[in-house]
């Protein structure tokens, strides 16, 4: 099989991608037939109304779930056909987690939370560790819980806890949706700065500010994109 | 970070039930514990007895032939007694090889404790062949021979003239003092039969005689003959094997009763750790799909709970192993206050085999309980955890 140039540079490679859920007897049909390349380095917004099938696609790309049909290339790996297993371990090394609710475990301290990947990832992570929470400016909360964290706070935790195994691909679901505009400011200011990095970003969001500051939109409407840029 | 401080982490979200749980297996390994290790120390305490007495038979006066075994091994007085003219027909029957004649009472000695004499012959030495005496055997009127204990408490020594404990007015002559048996021994003070029967007013009578046979085989033989004969109107004819044999079958029924118990202790805290750890799947199911989306394979979180569950179960075996050992006192006083025969050995052995099976019966308990909670935990679809109201993360 041979690939093309744009999917040698593209992080993500979606093609046709449709996910089909049985309700009952009837079919919901949440991702209809979506296509799009995502370039490595790119800093892509997906947004749409509630069902419009943005947590689907999210999952799909998170290889959380599998398509129904259509192809998904991650990183050069074709996601189609993996088993669990597999897709577990391409998720590893591929894919940071970013979560609207910031999924920290309450009774791990801050630094535990980070390393937490790195241990699923068998990889050793104490100085990454280090130099990640220094860059998201909690190095001196290291040693504390969850509950004694700011909302702001936890969501950054929650970035340095996604790029604990240099993923290339860091997915969020909306990063701000529980935070005030200002914090959710400094995250937005955040991810553009890892994206400048070089960090391929992709952020389901509502908000508008997170939306103005990706360089690509695309909007999902129905299961379908609406249009790109 | 390793797997287990992030098992550990797991407990520390529910510390109380986690507790609890841990609490009912520590229990049940403590009740398993202490069974064994009163099936290990009643068996060779029970066997050290046997090998104490040195005789097959004993013959006492009639009455129940478990108190009369318990007063002639651990030393008390005696409600009735045997002529001593019976000693000849004791002799008389096949195999017997050594019969001894025994005179024994207990005084007592101040307001708490029991002075126990008995009065023997030269036959009793042949019974124990292994006693060290510094000194003589008693040979002469008014002679004693204590044991190692009866003379390290009162600091008397060879060759010294002592008033008798509980007796007004009366001095014996410390002719020697027995080395250690560690058994009951350690507290008499014997003395000459003759001097004995004198002293306690019971003149050519008896309260036992031990029998040793030649042959322990024809044990039944001479058993059958000594209760057919004349005197065995008047006498209880003991074979010791069976008696014992008859006691631990008693104690036998018991731990069996106690060991069903036990196993359903056992039962019972796997179903707590199950439930337990089931509950705990239940609520941090959003947990678990933010790990699975974190890169924790189905293997992972399998891992995790069932480590969870073995760190409960193991922590609670540790503890109820930890307790076992602490009330092992309590528990041998309270078994030695209702047991037909208790042996003079401690009835609560600590065996390092007995706290390894505890342990092991709690790791058990831990993988069959936590299997189930486990595999749930693993086969959770990473979608459906993560959009689960369950948990905290």
């Amino acid at each position: 099989m041979t690939t093309s140039p744009q999917e040698n540079t593209s992080v993500i490679a979606a093609q046709a991608l449709t996910k089909i859920y049985q309700r009952g007897r009837e079919e919901v049909r949440a991702l209809d037939a979506v296509s799009f390349t995502v370039a490595r380095g790119e800093f892509t917004a997906i947004t749409g109304p509630s069902g419009a099938g943005k947590s689907t696609l999210l999952n799909l790309l998170g290889c959380m779930d599998a398509p129904t049909s259509g192809t998904l290339r991650l990183d050069d790996r074709e996601v189609h056909g993996l088993d669990e297993r597999a897709r577990t371990e391409l998720r590893r090394s591929t894919v940071g987690f970013v979560f609207q609710h910031f999924g920290l475990l309450p009774t791990l301290t801050v630094e535990e939370n980070v390393v937490l990947p790195a241990l699923f990832a068998r990889r050793s992570s104490a100085r990454r560790a280090e130099m990640l929470l220094e860059k998201v400016g909690l190095l001196h909360r290291r040693t504390h819980r969850p509950h004694e964290l700011s909302g702001g706070e936890m969501q950054r935790v929650a970035i340095a806890r996604a790029l604990i195994n240099e993923p290339r691909l860091l997915l969020a679901d909306e990063p701000t949706g529980n935070l005030d505009s200002a914090t959710g400011y400094s995250i937005i200011t955040l991810f553009q700065q890892l994206n400048a990095e070089g960090l391929t970003v992709l952020v389901v969001t509502h908000n508008a500010v997170m939306t103005a500051a990706a360089r690509r939109q695309l909007a999902l409407r129905d299961g379908r994109l609406a249009d790109g840029k | 970070m390793n797997w287990f401080t992030l098992s550990l982490a797991g407990w520390r979200q529910r510390p109380l039930r986690t507790g609890v749980t841990a609490a009912g297996v520590g229990l049940a390994v403590a009740a398993w514990f202490s069974l064994l290790s009163f099936q290990a120390g009643y068996r060779d305490g029970m066997k050290n007895e046997l090998d104490r007495l040195g005789a097959h038979i004993l013959v006492v006066p009639k009455g129940c032939p478990y108190d009369a075994a318990s007063i002639a091994l651990h030393g008390a007085s005696w409600p009735c007694y045997l002529p001593a003219a019976y000693l000849d027909e004791v002799r008389a029957a096949p195999g017997v090889t050594t019969a001894a004649p025994a005179f024994m009472t207990a005084l007592h000695e101040g307001t708490s404790t029991n002075t126990v004499y008995v009065g023997v012959d030269e036959n009793f030495l042949r019974l124990r062949p292994a006693w060290q005496i510094r000194g003589r055997f008693p040979q002469a009127t008014n002679e004693l021979l204590l044991g190692a204990e009866a003379a390290r408490r009162r600091h008397w020594q060879v060759g010294q003239t002592v008033p008798l404990p509980g007796l007004t007015n009366a001095t014996g002559l410390v002719s020697g003092i027995l080395g250690p048996t560690h058994g009951a021994e350690d507290d008499f003070i014997y003395l000459r039969l003759a001097d004995a029967q004198h002293l306690f007013a019971h003149p050519r009578q008896l309260t036992h005689i031990l029998v040793r046979l030649a042959d322990p085989n024809a044990l039944d033989r001479a058993v059958t003959h000594l209760r057919g004969c004349y005197a065995g109107m008047d006498m209880n004819i003991v074979p010791l094997a069976h008696l014992f044999h008859t006691i631990q079958s008693l104690v036998n029924s018991t731990r069996l009763l106690l060991g069903c118990v036990a196993a359903v202790a056992l039962l019972v805290a796997a179903a707590g750790v199950g439930n337990t750890i089931l509950m705990a799947v239940a609520e941090r199911t959003r947990e678990i799909g933010v790990m699975r989306a974190l890169g924790a394979s189905r293997a992972d979180i399998f891992r995790l709970f069932w480590w969870e569950t073995m760190q409960v179960c193991l922590a609670g075996g540790t503890g109820g192993l930890a307790f076992a050992f602490l009330a092992s006192r309590l528990l041998e006083n309270w078994l030695r206050a209702r047991l037909p025969f208790a042996p003079v050995d401690a009835l609560i052995r600590w065996e390092w085999w007995a706290a390894a099976a505890g342990l092991a019966g709690a790791a058990l308990v831990g993988s069959i309980a936590g299997f189930l909670p486990a595999w749930r935990a693993a086969r959770l679809s990473p979608v459906l955890a993560m959009r689960s109201t369950g948990g905290d993360a």
